[in-house]
């Protein structure tokens, strides 16, 4: 158990009042103390929008990357050191939409991270055009008449790729996020943890108020993630109540379990072998 | 040169051309004889035309040569196709059943042959055996490569093939013709390597720990070497889903703390653009190998081009430090990839190695040998090299640009690093004075990059006319100089590997010296011509420029220069 203030950065925060980023921010910080995971040993990798400013405003060790383009950068991170603690902060445009190809293989590979998508279901950073995660009908200044194509559900298909941590929260409740991400870094694979999160400038649909009225926790309702079946039904719920808690969690080899040369070294840790590639050289 | 023989083997994609080739090849160089062998085939896995064309000489050879003294033919077509490039005492070997009667044509009934002795599908040895009979080649050796090759398929499958190859020199042996030669065995002169591999086992001399790469011609051969020994090394091979993902894994890995390469061709790299700048701005070493293929878009998949030399050296928008390297034979390509993995880290840039399907694809024997380093000089800063890690910043202003590198979770020092412009600790700035400062802390790199760049290898270089040329064409050029030369015109030439940044001053002090000069090239615009212009403000007096996808063949390169000088 550390403290919460060591990961305190002296970096201006560039959110607006109220946004729902800071109970995020605070849940990271919390589920990295209660962890015990010093601001030195945790890598978090970050694309692009306002959820990939995130972690400027911990201290962390960190890589600001490119729009869409975490989940790849952060692979080969872990690929070169799989002993590294990584985190992955994106949002609904950076994750489903930019870097919609990446989410489906990272998921394929299993690769050993835990992924936080800030999902407010609107662009922020770009000022308030729909994502791939606005309710359909939404009407934005770019969809005057409203959003045509249908929701993306980031959870089913995460489940139906065989992804082995699919949980959801709200950036309102920071005990209960605190509490997934705690599970997301523990669990040993790939962790998607879809954050619902109002957005006060840009989306007028989902608010607090509206989530409040919706939300009911899982744990509270005692349930246990092992049924695929029954995590695909709750993933798919939507509208007048919307479950958050984890909803699938079964653990498989990751990526770097599944290569051999790696059980013993990491990438990093393994020596150089002058004299391996002369006796290759001398094959030929 | 006394022997100087041009065998092809010509038929559909499918038939075992490159087997029967590269039999040929090895027979001849485990006679101590040199070689180099071109692959020209289409982007397709059965049918259409392919030709497998292997130049043998008791001289090194590094390119082409478009006479054929001895044409293999596996189907109808490649005798007409190539018939008129065959040699007027040359002959043209084919299958009897469906042999067609014209001149030079040896009719061999293959498939008989091989039913009889070794069984149907060794009808490809026997091809091999009357071709290596009819040049003079002692049996011996092809019975040591037929046993070599087979090995792996058990002593069944090797004595079946030997009967059949037995069966293909007794089919010839009372065939007199006219350009078989003594074979005195020798030891090898070197290895054979195609460009491919000479990059691979550089990677790994390197020590590449990380390749991602998605499949594109002609630069999967590249991973395919990779792949098939990674379980050897500290190594992991990864096929990414694209080649966005690619480049971004291997910046992860590289700031990770390992070295990491991709490679690709043109629209491929095009693809990689984005990640480039990445590794740009964040300072992140990688290498990038692009091999070339003609374009724009899919252009033609299976053949050469060299037209991303401007492209490269401007990939990504805005401006940043990357070297850019092309090597001309796979000896410079093993060493310049051991290189640019050393220096892309020394210098915390992206590495750019240009390539071709020709350079790839082709077959060379390498006499210098692959020297690989008896250690890896890393550049990485620990917590003890510093006074007070809790205070370390990624991007400290220093006056080379270069900034010491730690990484992430290694010690107390905390990394960070973003693609947002950034001030020296890492985190985003919008201040107009850092940002500047910034972009001259990376340009200033250029200066100690400079310092790193080899002059370009010249032939001759005293000469009245120079030729210049980059990449691949080394040996085309080469042997183009000295059939001008032998022709009476005074001819030198000029051969670039390193290009970026550019060896300006070297590069005029050669090129001042000279009355004029030519460039010489696989593009259609003069990109080489262009860039020494611009950097030298020295100017071109004519092109030789070939852009059909088809490596030069040194006799082009002589006539077109001919044409201008005379």
């Amino acid at each position: 158990m550390a403290e919460i203030k060591e990961y305190d950065s002296d970096v201006e925060i560039k959110w607006c009042p109220g946004c729902g980023n800071f109970g995020i921010l605070a849940a990271m910080k919390d589920a990295l103390a209660a962890l015990g995971i010093s601001p030195e040993k945790i890598l978090i990798i970050s694309g692009i929008g306002q959820a990939a400013k995130t972690p400027h405003y911990l201290k962390c060790n960190l890589f600001h990357a490119l729009h869409g383009r975490a989940l790849p950068l952060a692979t080969g991170a872990k690929i070169a050191n799989h002993e590294l603690t990584i985190m992955v902060n994106s949002g609904d445009g950076d994750c489903y939409g930019e870097g919609g190809n990446h989410f489906m293989h990272a998921i394929r590979r299993n690769i050993d991270i835990t992924v936080l998508v800030h999902n407010n279901k609107v662009y922020g950073l770009t000022k308030g055009q729909a994502s791939p995660t606005s309710d359909e009908g939404m009407t934005t200044k770019m969809q005057s008449d409203g959003v045509i194509s249908e929701t993306f559900n980031p959870l089913s298909v995460a489940l139906a790729l065989g992804a082995g941590f699919v949980a959801r929260s709200f950036s309102g409740r920071a005990e209960h996020l605190s509490k997934i991400i705690r599970e997301g870094i523990k669990h040993k694979g790939f962790s998607l943890i879809d954050i619902l999160q109002p957005c006060v400038s840009f989306n007028n649909v989902n608010t607090f108020d509206w989530y409040r009225k919706r939300m009911y926790d899982l744990f509270e309702e005692g349930y246990i993630p092992d049924d695929f079946n029954k995590a695909m039904e709750l993933s798919g719920m939507w509208g007048d109540k919307i479950p958050i808690g984890i909803m699938y969690r079964k653990e498989k080899p990751s990526y770097t379990d599944k290569i051999k040369r790696l059980k013993e070294n990491t990438l990093i840790s393994g020596k150089y072998l002058p004299e391996k590639v002369q006796s290759v050289i001398e094959s030929l | 040169m006394s022997i100087d023989i041009s065998v092809m083997i010509g038929g559909e994609a499918g038939q075992g051309i490159q087997t029967v080739g590269e039999l040929l090849a090895r027979v001849c160089r485990k006679s101590g004889l040199y070689l180099m062998a071109i692959n020209d085939f289409e982007s397709r896995i059965r049918g259409g035309h392919s030709f497998f064309q292997v130049r043998i000489s008791d001289r090194p050879v590094d390119a082409p040569h478009h006479d054929i003294n001895l044409l293999l033919s596996l189907d109808k077509n490649s005798y007409e196709l190539h018939r008129k490039d065959l040699l007027d005492e040359g002959i043209a070997v084919m299958e009897k059943r469906n042999s067609i009667s014209g001149k030079n044509i040896l009719a061999i009934p293959f498939l008989e042959l091989a039913e009889k002795s070794g069984g149907k599908i060794t009808s490809n040895t026997v091809a091999a055996g009357a071709c290596l009979a009819l040049l003079g080649a002692p049996f011996e050796i092809f019975r040591e490569i037929v046993s070599e090759t087979f090995a792996a398929k058990g002593e069944t499958v090797i004595g079946k093939n030997l009967e059949a190859a037995l069966a293909g020199y007794e089919a010839v042996k009372t065939f007199s013709y006219k350009f078989a030669f003594e074979w005195k065995p020798d030891k090898p002169r070197g290895i054979l390597s195609d460009g491919s591999r000479a990059i691979a086992l550089g990677a790994l001399a390197g020590d590449c720990r990380f390749a991602a790469f998605y499949p594109m011609s002609p630069a999967t051969g590249i991973m395919a070497h990779l792949a098939s020994v990674a379980n050897e090394f500290p190594l992991v091979v990864e096929q990414a889903e694209d080649e966005i993902s690619a480049v971004n894994m291997i910046i992860g890995a590289s700031f990770a703390g390992v070295r990491a390469m991709t490679a690709t061709s043109g629209g491929g790299f095009c693809l990689m653009t984005e990640g480039l700048g990445l590794a740009g701005i964040t300072e992140t070493p990688v290498v990038i190998v692009n091999a070339q293929r003609p374009g724009p878009a899919t252009g033609l998949a299976t053949r050469t081009a060299q037209a991303d030399l401007l492209f490269a050296i401007n990939a990504s928008q805005d401006e940043f430090p990357r070297f850019v390297f092309a090597p001309g034979s796979p000896a410079e390509a093993f060493e310049t990839t051991v290189r640019a993995f050393h220096l892309a880290e020394k210098h915390q840039v992206p590495a750019i190695i240009l390539t071709d399907q020709f350079l790839n694809d082709s077959l060379f024997i390498v006499e210098r040998p692959f020297a690989v380093p008896e250690n890896i000089e890393r550049f990485i800063a620990c917590d003890n090299d510093m006074k007070n890690p809790s205070e370390y910043k990624r991007y400290a202003f220093t006056s080379s640009g270069i900034s010491p590198r730690a990484l992430p979770c290694a010690g107390k020092a905390l990394v960070m690093v973003s693609g947002n412009e950034h001030k020296e600790d890492g985190h985003s700035t919008e201040s107009a004075e850092t940002r500047t400062r910034m972009v001259n802390k990376r340009k200033a790199k250029l200066y100690g990059m400079l310092s790193e760049m080899n002059p370009p290898g010249t032939y001759f270089p005293e000469s009245e006319i120079l030729l210049a040329g980059w990449g691949s064409t080394r040996g085309s050029v080469r042997e183009a100089v000295d059939i001008l030369r032998k022709d009476g015109i005074l001819a030198g030439c000029i051969n670039f590997s390193d290009l970026w940044p550019f060896p300006a001053d070297a590069v005029k002090k050669i090129l001042k010296a000279c009355e004029k000069f030519y460039v010489v090239e696989l593009n259609s615009t003069a990109q080489l011509g262009r860039l020494i212009k611009e950097q030298t403000a020295l100017s071109y007096s004519g092109t030789v420029l070939k852009y059909d996808g088809r490596p030069f063949y040194p006799f082009e390169i002589a006539d077109g220069i001919k044409k201008q000088v005379r």
